[in-house]
C-alpha cells in the first residue's frame, strides 16, 4: 500500500466520525483517482454523506486522514475545502434565488471590482466549454432545477474545483437532464477532473461512472476498480449485502393468523409531489414477519407513512384489523392497533429534548389522565416498566433524552409502541446504526411479538436480518411490488436482480 | 488560534443559572460605571438612588410591583407562544384590545357594582386580546403565515383606533377640549395592595402559577410541549398541529388582553393611546429572559420592574434620561447574554484535534441560539 495519497486526487483514510447516539464512520476509506467519475454507494446511513461533508470540510472527522491531489489536509471549515479545490453540489441547491446566474457564480469569489459585464461574459465562456447552457443575466429564481443545478456546477468549476462532489444530483432532474449531466461530468473526467457521484439509481452509476465504493455501516465494504465489469445486479446486491446480522434464530413457521394489515391500490406522491407509491397490494397477517426488500428511496419511507397516516395516499384504502383507517389519523391507527416504530427515530418517534418520562407516554398520556391532570406518578411508573422490561439504560428519568445511545433511544421506542398489545408492527430500519447488542434485542423482540401474534411488516436494508426474520418478502422498485419470494430458498441473485428492476419471470 | 464555541448544555442546572445572571448583572454595573463616570456623576450615588427607589420601603416596592405586573403578564403572554416556539411580537396591541374592550364595557355597564363590572372588564379584555389575534392566529395555523410580522403590524392598528376614539366617537364632553376619553368608573378600580401595588399583581401571579401547573401537569400541557419541541413527533402520536398553533397564539393574545384589561383597572385612571407604555414590547424581552417559563417570567418581570423604576427616579439626581435609558439597557442586555449561558456553556477551541461532534453542531447553527435558546 503507498504511504501517501499522492496518486489519488481524494484519499479518505480511515475515516471515523461519531454523532451522538450513531457512528456514522467506522473507518471508511475511500480513493478516487485523477479523471474519473467515482460513484459512492451505499445505504441510508452508511456513511456516505459524512464521508462527503468531511471532505468538504463540513465535519471534521475523529479520527482519520483526508488527502487531497496529493497532500493532506486539515480543513477547518468548508472555505478551506473549497481553497483545496473541492466542489460540493448538495441536493439542497445553495444559491440566491433574487441574483443573477452569474452573480450566484461569483458570490464569494468575486474580484475586488465586479465588473458585470466581464463576469457575465467570462460565465457565458465557462458554461460553453462545458456545454452547459445557462444564460448568466438570468436571475435564478425563474430557473428550472435542471438550469439550477448547472449553476452550482458551474461555481465549483469557476473555483477550478479539481474534485465536484454531486448528491444525489438526479432526483430533481428529468431523464433528458440526467443524460445532459452525464455527458457534463463526463467532460470534466477528461479534463482530468474527478467527481464523487452519491445515488441510488444503480443504472445511472452503471452508465455514468468508472468506479466504485460501497459504504456499509461506516466502513468501506467493497470497492469497484472498473464498473463495466459488473452487472446490475451484483451492484444491488453489494449495497444492501449482508452485515451477518441475523443475530435470532429463525422461528419456525406457524399458521397464519387472520389479516390484520391489508393495502389496496394503494398510489402516493413524495415530497416532492413526484410519484411514489403506485398501485400496491398487500397483507400482513397475525403471526407473520413481512419483510419489505429494495435498495432504499424505492418508496419505502412513503409506505410506512401511508400505513402510519403521516402521508394520504393519492387513491387506495388501508385497513387496520378490517377496518378502513384510511382517512384516520395517526394517533386513531395506534388505538385500533398499529404500532409504528419509524426510520428516523429522534426526528419522529421521539421527541430528543423531551424526557425519558414525557416520551414514554407520547403513546398512552390520555390514559394517564385524572379529569384535567396528568398523573405524573402513573407516568413515571408507567416509564419504570417499560425501562425494566425492555432494558433500556437510562440515567435520570427527567432528564432528555437525547443522551442515550442509539440502541436504548431504539428498546425505549420500540417498547413504548408494543405496551398495549398491538395488532400491527410497521418498523422501518429498527436496527440501522445500533451496536450488535442493539441489534440482537430489537430482532428478538420482533420474533418475540410474531410469536405473540403480532403481524410484522419489516422495512428493512439489512438482506441478512429480513431473509433471517421475515416469513415472506417483498421486493420494491420504483414504487412497485415487483416480486413475492420466500425468504429461505430464494437466491440472493434473484431478490438482487428484482431490486434492480428486473425481476425474474 | 483558541476561539470560543458555544455548546449546548446536556442538564440546565439551577444554581449555575443564578450564578450566570448575579455575574451578568455585576458586569453591567460595572461597565455602567464607567459609563456614569464618563458623563460626571458619581456612581455609588446613582446606584444607591436606584437600589433604594427600587427596593427600599413599602412605597418603593409597590411601584416597581406595579410596574412588573403588566410586564408579567405580556411576558406570559409571550411565552405561552413562546412554548409552541410562535412569536407573539404584537402583546402591546393586544394588550390595548384588550383595555378597549374594557373601557366600551365599563361605559355602557357603569351602573354595576364594583366587583362585577371589574369581573367583566377582565372577561372582556380577555376577549379584546384574542379578537385582535384571530386573524394573525388563524393565519398562521390554516395558511402558514408568519404570526411575527402579522402580531406586529396591528399593534398600530390597535393604538390608532383608541387615538381615534380619544379624539371622536369617546371624546370625553367635560374635557374642556383636550381629547382624552372619560375615565372610567370609580368602583372599578382594583382594589390597591399597599402603596401603589394593586391585586393585579396577585392576579398576574395566579395566573402564572395556573399556567405553569397546566403545562407541566396537564395532558393538554404535555400536548403543547410536544407540539412545540418536536412537531413530526406531536404529528405522528396524533395532535393536531393546526388546532395547537391555534390555542397557544389566541390563549397568548387573551393573556395580553388581559394586561390591558389590568392595567385599565389597576393602574390608569382612563383608556388612552400610551396605555400599553411599552409593556407588551417589553414583554418580549421578559419572556426572553425567562427562557419562555412561567417561573422565569416572575424573577425577570421584578428585575425589569425594578431596573425601570430605578432608571426613572435617578433623573431627579440630574441623569439626563437617555445615560438612563442606556445603563437599563445594558443591565437588561447583561441579564440576556447571562440567560444564554443557562444553556449554553462555551468551549475554548483550539485550530486542530479531535473534537466532539456537538462542537460541530452548535458551530453549524443546527443547535446554536435558535428560538428556545434566547
Amino acid at each position: 500500500m503507498a504511504s501517501s495519497g499522492a496518486d489519488h486526487a481524494v484519499w479518505l483514510r480511515g475515516i471515523e466520525k461519531q454523532f451522538p447516539g450513531v457512528i456514522a464512520c467506522a473507518g471508511a476509506d475511500l480513493r478516487v483517482r485523477p479523471g474519473t467519475i467515482h460513484a459512492l454507494l451505499g445505504e441510508n446511513g452508511a456513511g456516505k454523506t459524512t464521508m462527503v461533508n468531511v471532505l468538504a470540510g463540513v465535519y471534521r472527522p475523529d479520527g482519520g486522514e483526508v488527502w487531497v491531489n496529493g497532500q493532506q489536509r486539515f480543513f477547518h471549515s468548508p472555505a478551506d475545502a473549497i481553497a483545496a479545490g473541492v466542489g460540493m453540489v448538495y441536493q439542497e441547491f445553495r444559491l440566491v434565488p433574487n441574483l443573477t446566474v452569474a452573480e450566484n457564480i461569483v458570490l464569494g469569489s468575486a474580484p475586488g471590482l465586479l465588473r458585470t459585464n466581464e463576469i457575465e461574459e467570462r460565465v457565458a465562456e465557462l458554461s460553453a466549454a462545458y456545454g452547459m447552457a445557462a444564460d448568466p443575466t438570468r436571475p435564478v429564481w425563474q430557473l428550472s432545477m435542471g438550469e439550477r443545478q448547472r449553476v452550482e456546477i458551474l461555481k465549483s468549476l469557476w473555483r477550478n474545483a479539481s474534485v465536484l462532489v454531486m448528491d444525489e444530483p438526479t432526483a430533481v432532474l428529468t431523464p433528458g437532464e440526467a443524460a445532459e449531466l452525464g455527458a457534463t461530468l463526463r467532460a470534466m473526467a477528461e479534463e482530468g477532473r474527478s467527481v464523487i457521484y452519491i445515488s441510488h439509481k444503480l443504472d445511472q452509476v452503471v452508465a455514468f461512472c468508472d468506479e466504485a465504493t460501497v459504504l456499509r455501516q461506516g466502513k468501506t465494504a467493497a470497492t469497484v476498480d472498473n464498473l463495466q465489469d459488473v452487472d446490475l445486479t451484483s451492484l444491488a446486491e453489494m449495497m444492501v449485502g449482508t452485515s451477518g446480522g441475523g443475530y435470532v434464530d429463525r422461528p419456525p413457521p406457524r399458521d397464519r393468523g387472520p389479516e390484520v394489515l391489508s393495502l389496496q391500490n394503494i398510489s402516493a406522491l413524495n415530497d416532492r409531489g413526484l410519484p411514489a407509491l403506485a398501485d400496491i397490494n398487500m397483507t400482513v397477517h397475525s403471526g407473520e414477519i413481512v419483510g419489505i426488500v429494495g435498495v432504499s428511496g424505492n418508496g419505502q419511507k412513503e409506505l410506512a407513512e401511508v400505513i402510519t397516516g403521516l402521508r394520504r395516499p393519492a387513491q387506495g384504502r388501508v385497513a387496520v384489523n378490517g377496518q378502513d383507517v384510511t382517512r384516520a389519523s395517526p394517533g386513531d391507527r395506534y388505538g385500533l392497533g398499529l404500532a409504528y416504530v419509524p426510520e428516523d427515530r429522534l426526528g419522529v418517534g421521539l421527541a430528543p429534548k423531551m424526557s425519558v418520562v414525557d416520551n414514554s407516554v407520547v403513546r398512552s398520556y390520555k390514559s394517564q389522565r385524572r379529569g384535567l391532570l396528568l398523573v405524573m406518578d402513573r407516568c413515571v411508573k408507567f416509564c419504570q416498566t417499560l425501562v425494566e422490561r425492555f432494558g433500556v439504560r437510562v440515567g435520570r428519568l427527567n432528564d432528555p433524552i437525547a443522551g442515550l445511545s442509539g440502541g436504548n433511544l431504539q428498546r425505549l421506542l420500540l417498547g413504548r409502541e408494543l405496551a398495549e398489545q398491538p395488532a400491527v408492527l410497521v418498523a422501518a430500519q429498527p436496527t440501522r446504526g445500533l451496536d450488535v447488542q442493539g441489534v440482537a434485542a430489537i430482532q428478538s423482540h420482533l420474533v418475540e411479538q410474531r410469536a405473540n401474534g403480532v403481524g410484522v411488516l419489516l422495512i428493512s436494508e439489512d438482506l441478512d436480518e429480513l431473509q433471517a426474520l421475515s416469513d415472506v418478502l417483498l421486493v420494491m422498485y420504483e414504487g412497485r411490488v415487483v416480486g413475492e419470494y420466500p425468504p429461505d430458498v430464494t437466491p440472493r441473485t434473484i431478490l438482487g436482480s428484482a431490486m434492480a428492476g428486473n425481476p425474474p419471470t | 488560534m483558541m476561539r470560543p464555541v458555544l455548546i449546548r448544555r446536556e442538564r440546565v442546572v439551577p444554581a449555575t443559572q443564578a450564578v450566570a445572571f448575579v455575574v451578568g448583572i455585576a458586569t453591567a454595573l460595572v461597565l455602567g460605571l464607567i459609563l456614569l463616570w464618563t458623563s460626571g456623576h458619581s456612581p455609588a450615588e446613582v446606584y444607591e438612588r436606584m437600589f433604594d427607589a427600587a427596593f427600599m420601603g413599602t412605597d418603593s416596592l409597590a411601584r416597581t410591583l406595579e410596574r412588573a405586573t403588566p410586564l408579567a403578564l405580556t411576558g406570559l403572554a409571550v411565552a405561552v407562544a413562546g412554548s409552541m416556539g410562535l412569536w407573539n411580537i404584537g402583546a402591546e396591541g393586544q394588550m390595548m384590545a384588550g383595555a378597549t374592550i374594557a373601557a366600551g364595557v365599563a361605559m355602557g355597564a357603569d351602573g354595576l357594582s364594583g366587583p362585577l363590572l371589574i369581573a367583566l372588564m377582565v372577561v372582556s379584555g380577555v376577549a379584546g386580546g384574542m379578537v385582535l389575534m384571530l386573524g394573525p392566529a388563524l393565519a398562521r395555523s390554516h395558511l402558514g403565515v408568519s404570526e411575527i410580522i402579522t402580531t406586529l403590524m396591528l399593534v398600530y392598528v390597535a393604538i390608532r383606533v383608541v387615538e381615534w376614539l380619544e379624539t371622536g366617537p369617546w371624546k370625553d364632553p367635560e374635557s374642556f377640549g383636550f381629547a382624552v376619553i372619560e375615565p372610567v368608573p370609580e368602583q372599578a378600580s382594583l382594589p390597591g395592595l399597599f402603596g401603589r401595588a394593586h391585586i393585579g399583581t396577585l392576579i398576574a401571579l395566579g395566573l402564572l402559577l395556573v399556567f405553569s401547573l397546566a403545562v407541566s401537569r396537564t395532558a393538554w400541557g404535555y400536548e403543547l410541549r410536544l407540539a412545540g419541541s418536536s412537531p413530526n413527533t406531536a404529528r405522528y402520536a396524533g395532535i393536531s398541529l393546526r388546532r395547537k398553533v391555534l390555542t397557544a397564539l389566541l390563549l397568548s393574545g387573551g393573556i395580553a388582553g388581559l394586561a390591558g384589561a389590568v392595567q385599565l383597572t389597576g393602574s390608569a385612571t382612563r383608556l388612552e393611546s400610551g396605555l400599553s407604555n411599552g409593556y407588551g414590547f417589553a414583554g418580549i424581552i421578559v419572556a426572553a429572559l425567562a427562557l419562555m417559563r412561567p417561573s422565569g417570567v416572575v424573577v425577570a418581570a421584578f428585575v425589569f420592574g425594578a431596573v425601570q423604576v430605578g432608571g426613572q427616579s435617578i433623573q431627579t439626581l440630574g441623569v439626563s434620561s437617555a445615560i438612563s435609558d442606556i445603563l437599563q439597557a445594558m443591565i437588561l442586555f447583561a441579564a440576556l447574554v447571562a440567560a444564554v449561558f443557562f444553556n449554553y456553556r462555551i468551549r475554548w477551541r483550539g485550530p486542530a484535534g479531535r473534537e466532539s461532534s456537538d462542537d460541530e453542531q452548535a458551530e453549524a447553527g443546527d443547535d446554536a441560539l435558535t428560538m428556545e435558546g434566547v
